[in-house]
């Protein structure tokens, strides 16, 4: 029951400040609203008893938002959204787009059969090690694909940001 | 049960705003939350259904480890185009990014 | 071995050399054929015990193409590479006023390579690519001087004939790869089996092409339109005698049946070419007639079932027509014509020219000591004594005689008539071919017997036979010398000098029963004339005949091209408006597609990402539809 009331609020939270994300006209506030969600989700994820996860995704969201806020500032030409400024476009289309796809998520969610779940799970210590034998074991070579394409796109990031030479 | 069904809920409203982020901001900076909005939703998605449905098999959260590693890709991509595009056109409004104009 | 690739190669790398270094041509030329030359003498004496050197390299997996150097196969390769050099001599001063010696001496070069090859090949894969490759070369010869349309015309009507014909070539080789289950041509002649005397006559038949024989015979007058030197390289040693090759390469292949057929063909061709040798008025065709003629003997010698003989009368031809052809070069230089009309009396101001065609000449004609003499009676001989002697020998004996009658009478028309001393540019150089040939004419004649038994053939000589190929050679000349005057002042003209010295002694006693002689010996000189002038006439007449069926078989056989000509065309047709059309829509409707799909493409970023949105529900609605059903 706690865990119900627990992952309802932390919902709410998430779903309010992905909302505002959009909302405010002040970038850096978007930014900071984007990372109360992720936290929110972090939360959702403690709460579902998948501790790393959780930790990781709040550790993460931290750092990146951060970075986020910062080329904010550098490349707006209103970070602070003081001029008012609509920085939106197709508003119709998008709404509806956001709406019909919650709507058919939400419907298949409620009409599927779930079958039964299961209500106890490994403790986190169990959790942590299956999953690094997991990583180490059958997963090795996703794992290793995911590692690798991080590093190709801090090459091919670093080599479109640098000033091209005249 | 009913924990597994919020959680989707949530997962869905989550994936529904980001949707609209990501087709409604002209600035390409807010393209990427929504974009990562999106990915949150679906990493919540993928928990939840590890928790309730298989918890023993981990490939789960090895997926959601995945995604978490896409939004990093996404970030850093993304900001190297966008400091990139800075530099050229000193904007990175996508409005105005027609270059790719076929 | 590694002589005799160096020898097979020289000439083929001379002709990439000079096309490639453009310079120097002529020399490059020689240098590479005499090398060729002085290995293929290497060779004829390497192998003279009987002995053969066999060699293989490259071809298919398991099939490597074989190169077999014999007493016969040495033989014919010196001869082909000693004609080519002494015609290249010749041609350095027949060429000095054309252009383009880098093309012609590339060619002229390639073509003895290839033939040489032709001459030594092993196994039918290479025989018949390198067969192939004589016909490009002469296709390319013959046409030489393509700006002139005729002569562009003659080499497509060679190449298109000898195609035909080719045809029979081909599918008797495939047969007997089949039957033999090897390539190499000494196991596929001799494996026999069912289908040998097929394949025997198929094979006939491609040789028929490539020898001028009835009735493919008409290509080979109309291949003159090349230069002279190319005339004589096809003519001697080269082109031509590549279907007398094959059937002397052929030869244990063939039943006594076949045998009678080649013999059959051999007889007609000589007899029918000979006439129309006769009654040619143009130097040069009748020399290609006598082409005919002279290969359809060597066809009787291998239907009479000695092939020595054929191969003997073979380089004897080889030396006596390039000579002819050579000083026939000359002459027309001085002239700057070949018709018998525009050469009288050359024979007086080309006098070292005459010499050496009129001997070469009266070698061919088989007047003894010469080579032609020993070479014929050699098949006069083995005509008599193979087993349908009346059909034989009465085929040579008469190409014999014809022989004689068209050489002759191409003697007497060259040699009477005004004359004034004409020098043509480069004509040294022309008569030290002309004489390396003509005299080749007379040293060989000692040869003939020592190479006999080279090739371990040993050929009786009869007095009978002797008697009566010098006969018919005789008659022949005779007649041909009496059938050559359509102007009968010519003959008159001694008979008007005696008259005018006579006057001049005024003594009537005397002149009168001497002009009264004279017009007697005129009177029975003009009957006997006339008798004979009959003889010639109907002979002409018939030889107009021949022509005519000539013609109309030459119709069919270039009615053949022609239907492949419209088969191409039609081809051609179904192809533009066919598929091309088709394509052409196909593309114009992708075009018109890309041109759509690029108007989506406003390089928005919201709005293409709002079309993967779409595509991203559409594909959710069919994996849903396709997880229901």
């Amino acid at each position: 029951m706690g865990q119900l009331i627990a992952i309802t609020v932390f919902g709410l939270i998430a779903l309010g400040f992905g909302a505002t994300v959009f909302r405010t006209s002040s970038m850096v506030r978007s930014a900071l609203a984007l990372l109360g969600s992720m936290v929110a989700i972090g939360l959702m994820f403690l709460t579902l008893e998948a501790e790393f996860l959780g930790v990781l995704q709040i550790m993460m969201m931290a750092g990146e938002m951060t970075i986020m806020a910062i080329f904010m500032v550098m490349y707006m030409m209103d970070p602070g959204g003081l001029g008012q400024m609509d920085m939106s476009h197709q508003k119709r289309f998008s709404k509806a787009a956001g709406v019909v796809a919650f709507l058919a998520a939400a419907a298949m969610i409620l009409l599927v059969d779930w079958g039964d779940t299961v209500d106890e799970v490994p403790a986190p210590d169990v959790q942590v090690h299956n999953l690094g034998l997991e990583l180490m074991g059958r997963s090795l070579l996703i794992f290793e694909a995911a590692g690798t394409s991080i590093l190709v796109a801090m090459i091919a990031a670093t080599a479109v940001a640098i000033a091209r030479r005249e | 049960m009913t924990v597994l069904i919020v959680a989707l809920i949530v997962g869905a409203g989550l994936f529904g705003i980001g949707l609209y982020g990501a087709l409604s901001q002209t600035n390409m900076v807010m393209i990427m939350m929504g974009v990562e909005l999106m990915l949150g939703a679906s990493m919540l998605n993928l928990v939840a259904y590890w928790r309730y449905l298989h918890p023993e098999a981990y490939d789960g959260q090895v997926f959601v480890l995945v995604v978490m590693t896409v939004m990093a890709v996404e970030a850093a991509v993304g900001f190297g185009i966008a400091t990139g595009r800075f530099r050229d056109k000193g904007s990175v409004e996508m409005e105005e990014a027609v270059d790719l104009k076929g | 071995m590694t002589l005799t690739t160096l020898g097979l190669i020289a000439p083929l790398i001379a002709a990439a050399l000079i096309l490639s270094l453009r310079r120097w041509p002529a020399a490059i030329a020689l240098l590479g054929v005499a090398i060729a030359g002085v290995v293929a003498a290497v060779n004829v004496a390497r192998v003279d015990d009987g002995a053969s050197i066999s060699g293989s390299f490259g071809g298919l997996p398991g099939h490597p193409l074989w190169i077999d150097v014999t007493p016969l196969t040495a033989a014919l390769a010196l001869t082909v590479v000693t004609t080519g050099f002494l015609v290249l001599v010749y041609a350095v001063g027949y060429m000095a006023e054309y252009r383009d010696h880098v093309r012609f001496y590339s060619q002229m070069t390639f073509f003895i390579g290839a033939m040489q090859l032709l001459v030594l090949a092993g196994d039918w894969i290479l025989f018949v690519a390198t067969w192939e490759l004589i016909a490009l070369a002469s296709y390319l010869l013959i046409a030489f001087e393509f700006s002139d349309r005729s002569a562009g015309w003659a080499g497509t009507r060679a190449f298109l004939t000898t195609r035909v014909s080719d045809l029979g070539l081909y599918l008797g080789v495939i047969l007997l790869i089949n039957e033999a289950g090897s390539i190499r041509i000494p196991a596929g002649v001799e494996a026999g089996g069912d289908n040998a005397s097929i394949a025997a006559l198929l094979l006939l038949v491609g040789a028929m092409g490539k020898a001028a024989q009835v009735p493919f015979q008409r290509w080979l007058e109309e291949a003159m339109a090349g230069p002279t030197p190319v005339s004589a390289l096809l003519h001697s040693a080269t082109l031509v005698a590549a279907g007398v090759i094959l059937l002397v390469r052929a030869f244990p292949l063939f039943s006594p049946n076949v045998l009678i057929v080649i013999g059959l063909v051999g007889g007609v061709t000589t007899v029918v070419t000979g006439l129309i040798a006769l009654q040619e008025g143009d130097l040069k065709r009748m020399l290609a007639a006598s082409t005919s003629s002279q290969l359809a003997l060597m066809l009787v010698a291998i239907g009479a079932g000695s092939w020595a003989a054929a191969v003997v009368h073979l380089v004897a031809h080889a030396a006596m027509k390039s000579a002819l052809f050579l000083g026939a070069g000359i002459f027309q230089h001085a002239r700057e014509s070949t018709a018998f009309d525009d050469l009288r009396g050359i024979g007086r101001g080309q006098r070292k020219a005459f010499a050496g065609f009129a001997v070469a000449g009266l070698a061919l004609a088989g007047v003894p000591p010469l080579v032609g003499f020993w070479s014929k009676e050699a098949i006069v001989t083995v005509s008599i004594e193979a087993g349908h002697a009346w059909l034989f020998a009465s085929a040579a004996l008469a190409g014999t005689a014809l022989t004689g009658a068209y050489i002759g009478r191409g003697l007497r028309l060259l040699w009477f008539g005004e004359s004034e001393h004409e020098s043509p540019a480069g004509l040294s150089w022309m008569l030290a071919g002309l004489a390396a040939t003509s005299g080749a004419t007379v040293v060989l004649a000692a040869g003939v017997r020592p190479f006999e038994s080279y090739l371990d053939a040993h050929i009786p000589i009869h007095v009978a036979t002797v008697v009566l190929s010098i006969l018919a050679t005789g008659l022949g000349l005779a007649g041909g010398w009496l059938v050559a005057t359509e102007e009968r002042r010519s003959v008159l003209e001694p008979i008007d000098a005696v008259r005018a010295r006579l006057t001049g002694l005024q003594q009537p006693l005397v002149i009168e029963p001497a002009l009264r002689l004279a017009a007697s010996c005129d009177r029975v000189d003009t009957w006997l004339q006339r008798r004979v002038e009959s003889v010639g006439s109907a002979s002409l007449y018939l030889s107009g005949l021949v022509q005519r069926v000539d013609d109309r078989d030459h119709a069919g056989v270039e009615a053949t091209g022609r239907a492949a000509m419209s088969t191409g065309w039609l081809t051609r047709r179904t192809d533009d408006d066919g598929i091309d059309r088709f394509i052409a829509w196909i593309v114009a409707d992708v075009r018109k597609l890309g041109g759509r799909a690029r108007e989506i493409q406003t390089g928005l970023i919201s709005r293409e990402l709002a079309y993967s949105a779409a595509a991203v529900v559409v594909l959710v609605a069919i994996l849903l539809g396709a997880g229901w059903s």
